[in-house]
């Protein structure tokens, strides 16, 4: 691999339209500029003006909501009168819907710690690059790895008793299952979607919807004692 | 018509004023319209141009946008409540209550600032996920993301520590309960509980800790990060145009090189 | 041009380029932002100044109510109370006279109340959230504001507040509170009051650990089953016991119970032969000034110092009544009942009389088997379960502590921590009134028993219970009006043995201490003549005849009425009057005759008094035929100069006489000794 005419330079030739640029060519490519030139628009004024409507439109939508609906305001704090329930502010309910079920340093440090990391590594990982379906390579291993991780991770939430983050799970798994079922030349729309998938996509996907569910269970459906009630039973 | 409106803010931007002010005067030609955005000490954090397909809604729904607009009217409607208000106990609790009841508009104000607020975390995470599943978080892109993410976990502080303010039960409370989750971390769960309360409970303390980290820190960190936010989108290429756009190709052919070392 | 192309062009226009789209969107957030100061403007406190102005436009004396009228939010600021009161920005015309008549709120003139609202603002009185200008924030319960506005039946117990003792003019308070010490509500419950002291139960249950001697294990089981059956009167409530539970109580009790030397007798002299005697000595004794009895018609007819009597013969063992009634104070030292002195026929004619009442069907259907240990057991733990040693001394078992609630601030306790039974509008106060009316509706497993009060007394204990609240305890001492507790008086020596032995406190009070239902003798020493009093003592009559409640009589014999009076005479003297400054006969027969004319006109004394029996007609206050025979001249002279200050509370209003009038109706009144007649008897 210390061969270093693995590749050749090359100049782009249409210096005027665009910055210089470099193209590294391999051997297992052809020497082919993808990029067309694109129609590009003013900042000042297409882009900025947009903007401020943009803004604007927002803002006239929270002025309305503001002139209805009065924040919530309740009695001065009194710290020898606990509510039931005590709920953190509707951002943190997913994390105090998670400490219903685990310890404190699992839900409220380690949960959350995990996935500030993950969420800042997730660039640097080189298979978000790829960008390619998981199961369109290596397929069998992968799915064995997916079918271990799936069932440990379903196993895991089921010993708990977190049946509110099981259920999210098994719907995002059922879908992998039907990705690893189909390829990009399957003959669904949504199949074909589905197998273009990469596993950055999958873990996204379950963690938004873990959090949406956990979120809405939190502030929704949780009554005294965090307690399960519907919405509309008044305690 | 159309041009009467146009006109008369060409015939305002021609003004000596204006001019001394923004130091670009009229004019549609490319450079013209580039100074204008490279002059402004604001505006020249963006790029000058940008692709016609990323300024369609569909494109980014504006979230991020959308966002700075939020920030912006928490901004002005804090400044304007921060007139009205004391970080004592139970002084914080009067004053949302005169804010309701005695000051012009007081009540508007504050709703604003608290539904705005809201929208704001909401906006940060709807920005999050629209960024990850466009795929813009990819090389060279990596580091914005990053400083996005910071983004988020100040705005969540900046919405948590403003949670307080009002010093009713449910700010109490929810300070409590949220709070209470730091002491479980390991080793240093009560230092930092304590470090985050100014002492070992929700009390004057704790208020004013917050009032000075909602009203002046977390706000200072969040507009320097949004400054370099912005200023990144430039610096990276642009907004992320999928798949084809030159920044990516670089990233992907300097990967694909890298592999085949 | 169709509607879609002409919809279109207008598009365009307000849309059709981002500086078009700029300008419609600006102006469509200047609107909306401009909503605010706007609906600031037509806020409802405005609407009823506006409406105020419009309704006194139309009056005569409408330039002065322009003139008192101020505009803008207006409030009522009181730091060290920690009062910011805005009602008067809508209620503009509390303070104008002339608005009498306006019966539509927020427009009504205040009552005339001893208190400036300037110095109390209102939300002292009549809660509500002050700092509110909205009609819902400031009058209901909200989610920011828990205490609403107080209903109108309970706003004595703000007055509570700062005033800790009876007040005249809220009834409804001093009832609460006394309905609060007499049913024993604080036996079990704490009341901690804003000057430190507990609040003290009145009425006296009586001790458990001997009631073998008392009564029978039958009576016991239908008392505890329901004591209304027993008594009308009872003051102890219903537990609501089923009958294994009241089985093993009785069983407990009767185990538990030791007997005392002396408490039951049999006696072996007859009962007078005249069979009305019984009833005769019933009267003569004045029994029925503490005891009640009902009569046929179902009143009952006597007084509520002792226990109701019109089953008694049901209950108390014939042995034991014996005994009591020789000398009570062998069964209960404490007991309020005196020591008379009866003869052994007396003793055996009273208590058959007593023990002919009794009612046959009340324990006509208790058949209990013998009590195991077991029962015993259970009983043992029952009587610690519901707290009975709370009132009761039981042997062997300590008084719980804290057994209830404490019920020091219950005035404001938080809704929010309150479990309302179900269709309960959710307030204190209906919670309060909630839980006397039926104590363990709210949730199964409560102990608190049934009481059976009105409903006028359930608002009038609702009342002394929400006067228990933070504010009273958090008041500045200045503004307090502390009240002057119950001393522990008690009289010194032989006489002094001698009055507890006769229980004179059941009824009078002297210097703090005692009963209310006959005269306060504080200071009896100035007020009488000392033969009046030893006549009195032997045989005391009564200088109201329409009372049935009577100073009975003790039977005492001259050693013991001379120890009394000698006390009384020296001990008991107001430092104000001195008896001796003023002689009891001598007055010049123009004095008398001036102070008749007062008497008779001038101050129309005879609307309540009566010195000419053929003549006057007041009922009101004493008779005054024998005044003179009665009462020391210099206490009738300085009653005449100020009543209240003799004798605080009393009816007899203060005539500011001059001390000519005084002096004159003094005369007069000291002249009437009485016919020879009356003298005799």
């Amino acid at each position: 691999m210390s061969d270093s005419k693995d590749f050749v330079t090359g100049v782009d030739s249409n210096a005027k339209k665009a910055p210089r640029r470099v193209v590294f060519i391999t051997r297992r490519i052809s020497a082919q500029v993808k990029a067309v030139e694109e129609e590009t628009l003013q900042t000042f004024p297409e882009v900025l003006f947009r903007a401020v409507v943009a803004i604007e439109v927002l803002a006239v939508v929270l002025v309305w909501i503001a002139l209805a609906f009065n924040a919530p305001l309740e009695g001065l704090a009194d710290p020898s009168h606990t509510p039931n329930p005590a709920k953190a502010p509707w951002y943190f309910l997913g994390l105090q819907e998670m400490l219903h079920y685990f310890p404190p340093v699992v839900a409220g440090v380690l949960a959350p710690g995990l996935v500030v990391i993950a969420l800042i590594i997730i660039p640097y990982f080189n298979i978000n690059i790829e960008a390619e379906g998981v199961f369109l390579k290596d397929r069998d291993r992968r799915l064995k790895i997916f079918y271990a991780a799936a069932v440990a991770l379903c196993v895991f939430l089921f010993l708990f008793h977190v049946y509110v983050a099981l259920v999210p799970t098994l719907i995002v798994a059922a879908f992998m299952i039907l990705a690893g079922q189909s390829s990009l030349n399957s003959r669904s729309t949504f199949r074909r979607y589905l197998a273009s998938k990469p596993l950055s996509f999958w873990i996204m996907s379950w963690f938004l919807f873990e959090l949406i569910v956990l979120t809405a269970i939190g502030t929704f459906f949780r009554g005294p004692g965090w307690s399960w009630v519907w919405p509309w039973t008044r305690y | 018509m159309a041009k009467t409106v146009t006109q008369y803010f060409d015939d305002l931007r021609d003004t000596r004023v204006w001019r001394s002010i923004f130091r670009s005067g009229t004019g549609t030609s490319t450079l013209h319209r580039s100074l204008a955005i490279q002059q402004n000490v604001f505006l020249h954090l963006f790029s000058t141009k940008v692709r016609r397909r990323m300024v369609s809604v569909g494109a980014t729904w504006y979230l991020g946008t959308l966002t700075l607009g939020t920030f912006l009217i928490l901004v002005i409607t804090g400044i304007l409540l921060m007139l009205y208000y004391h970080p004592s106990v139970p002084q914080a609790y009067a004053d949302a209550k005169d804010l309701q009841f005695v000051v012009s508009s007081g009540l508007f104000l504050r709703n604003l600032h608290r539904w705005s607020a809201h929208a704001m975390v909401f906006l940060v995470f709807a920005h999050m996920f629209k960024v990850f599943y466009r795929g813009a978080y990819r090389p060279p892109r990596e580091f914005n993301w990053v400083i996005g993410v910071i983004l988020l976990l100040i705005t969540l502080l900046l919405s948590y520590t403003g949670y307080l303010l009002p010093w009713d039960q449910l700010a109490f409370w929810a300070i409590t309960v949220g709070s209470n989750i730091a002491s479980a971390v390991p080793l240093l769960g009560n230092r930092i509980h304590f470090l985050l309360l100014g002492g070992n409970s929700v009390n004057a303390n704790a208020l004013l800790r917050f009032y000075v980290l909602h009203c002046m820190i977390l706000p200072l960190t969040a507009i320097f990060f949004i400054a370099i936010h912005f200023w990144r989108i430039r610096k990276d290429g642009g907004l992320y145009a999928h798949p084809s756009e030159p920044a990516t190709l670089r990233a992907r052919a300097a990967a694909v090189g890298k592999e085949a070392q | 041009m169709g509607l879609t192309s002409k919809f279109v062009s207008f598009w365009q226009q307000l849309f059709g380029d981002s500086v078009r789209a700029f300008g419609t969107v600006s102006l469509v957030l200047l609107i909306s932002l401009a909503i605010a100061p706007a609906k600031n403007h037509f806020s409802e406190w405005r609407h009823y100044q506006k409406q105020y102005l419009k309704m006194i436009r139309g009056r005569g004396e409408a330039v002065t109510l322009q003139r008192h009228f101020q505009g803008d939010i207006q409030q009522v600021w009181l730091p060290e109370l920690g009062v910011v009161d805005r009602c008067t920005t809508c209620h503009v015309g509390l303070k104008e006279a002339s608005l009498v008549d306006v019966s539509t709120q927020p427009f009504r003139k205040h009552p005339v109340i001893p208190h400036s609202l300037d110095q109390f603002g209102c939300v002292m009185c009549h809660r509500g959230q002050g700092p509110a200008t909205t009609v819902q924030e400031a009058h209901r319960s909200t989610l920011a504001w828990e205490q609403p506005v107080l209903p109108a039946k309970y706003i004595e117990s703000s007055c509570g507040q700062c005033h800790r003792w009876e007040l005249t003019g809220t009834p409804t308070l001093n009832e609460g509170r006394h309905l609060l010490t007499a049913n024993g509500c604080v036996h079990c419950h704490t009341v901690k009051l804003p000057d430190g002291t507990t609040m003290k139960a009145t009425d006296d249950p009586p001790s458990l650990s001997h009631i073998a001697d008392k009564t029978s294990r039958e009576w016991i089981f239908a008392w505890l089953k329901d004591p209304k059956a027993y008594a009308a009167t009872a003051t102890m409530p219903n537990f609501k016991f089923n009958d294994d539970e009241a089985r093993d109580i009785s069983a407990f009790l009767i185990a538990n119970s030791t007997p005392v030397t002396g408490d039951t007798v049999g006696l072996n002299a007859k009962a007078a032969p005249d069979p009305s005697a019984g009833a005769s000595l019933y009267g003569e004794s004045f029994c029925a000034s503490c005891h009640a009895v009902q009569n046929t018609a179902g009143n009952l007819v006597g007084g509520n110092v002792g226990p109701e009597l019109t089953r008694v013969g049901s209950k108390v063992k014939p042995t034991w009544l014996q005994a009591w009634l020789r000398n009570p104070d062998t069964y209960d030292p404490e007991t309020a009942m005196p020591h008379y002195r009866f003869n052994d026929q007396q003793v055996v004619t009273l208590a058959g009389f007593l023990q002919a009442k009794s009612d046959s069907d009340l324990l006509a259907n208790v058949h209990l088997d013998p009590s195991t240990p077991e029962q015993i057991a259970h009983g043992k733990h029952l009587v610690t379960d519901y707290g009975c040693a709370s009132c009761h001394e039981i042997s062997g078992i300590k008084k719980p502590e804290n057994f209830a609630p404490d019920l020091s601030r219950i005035g404001s306790k938080a809704v929010n921590q309150l479990i309302f039974s179900q269709g309960m509008p959710h307030t204190l106060p209906d919670y309060i009134a909630g839980k006397i009316r039926d104590p363990r509706a709210s949730s199964p497993g409560l102990k608190m028993p049934q009481y059976t009060f009105s409903p006028a007394q359930i608002d009038s204990l609702t009342t002394a219970l929400l006067s228990l609240n933070e504010r009273s305890h958090s008041l500045p001492p200045a503004l307090t009006v502390a009240g002057t507790p119950d001393s522990n008086y008690q009289p010194a020596g032989k006489a002094g043995k001698l009055m507890r032995d006769l229980a004179c406190f059941s009824c009078h009070r002297i210097n703090g201490h005692g009963g209310d239902m006959a005269p306060d003798l504080s200071w009896e020493g100035s007020s009488v003549q000392r033969q009046w009093l030893i006549d009195f003592l032997k045989n005391p009559n009564t200088l109201r005849p329409a009372l049935i409640r009577r100073m009975p009589r003790f039977n005492l014999t001259d050693a013991e009425i001379n120890e009394l009076t000698d006390y009384i005479m020296t001990v008991y003297q107001s430092p104000a009057v001195d008896r001796d400054s003023m002689p009891l006969t001598g007055f010049s027969p123009t004095q008398v005759e001036q102070g008749r004319q007062l008497f008779y006109s001038k101050y129309a004394c005879q609307s309540c008094h009566i010195v000419d029996p053929k003549n006057d007609k007041g009922y009101i206050g004493p008779t005054l035929t024998q005044v003179g025979s009665r009462l020391s001249s210099a206490w009738v002279y300085h009653w005449m100069k100020n009543p209240q200050a003799l004798r605080p509370g009393t009816t007899d209003p203060n005539r500011n006489m001059s001390d000519d009038d005084a002096r004159a109706l003094t005369a007069f009144l000291m002249n009437q000794k009485g016919s020879a007649e009356a003298k005799k008897k």
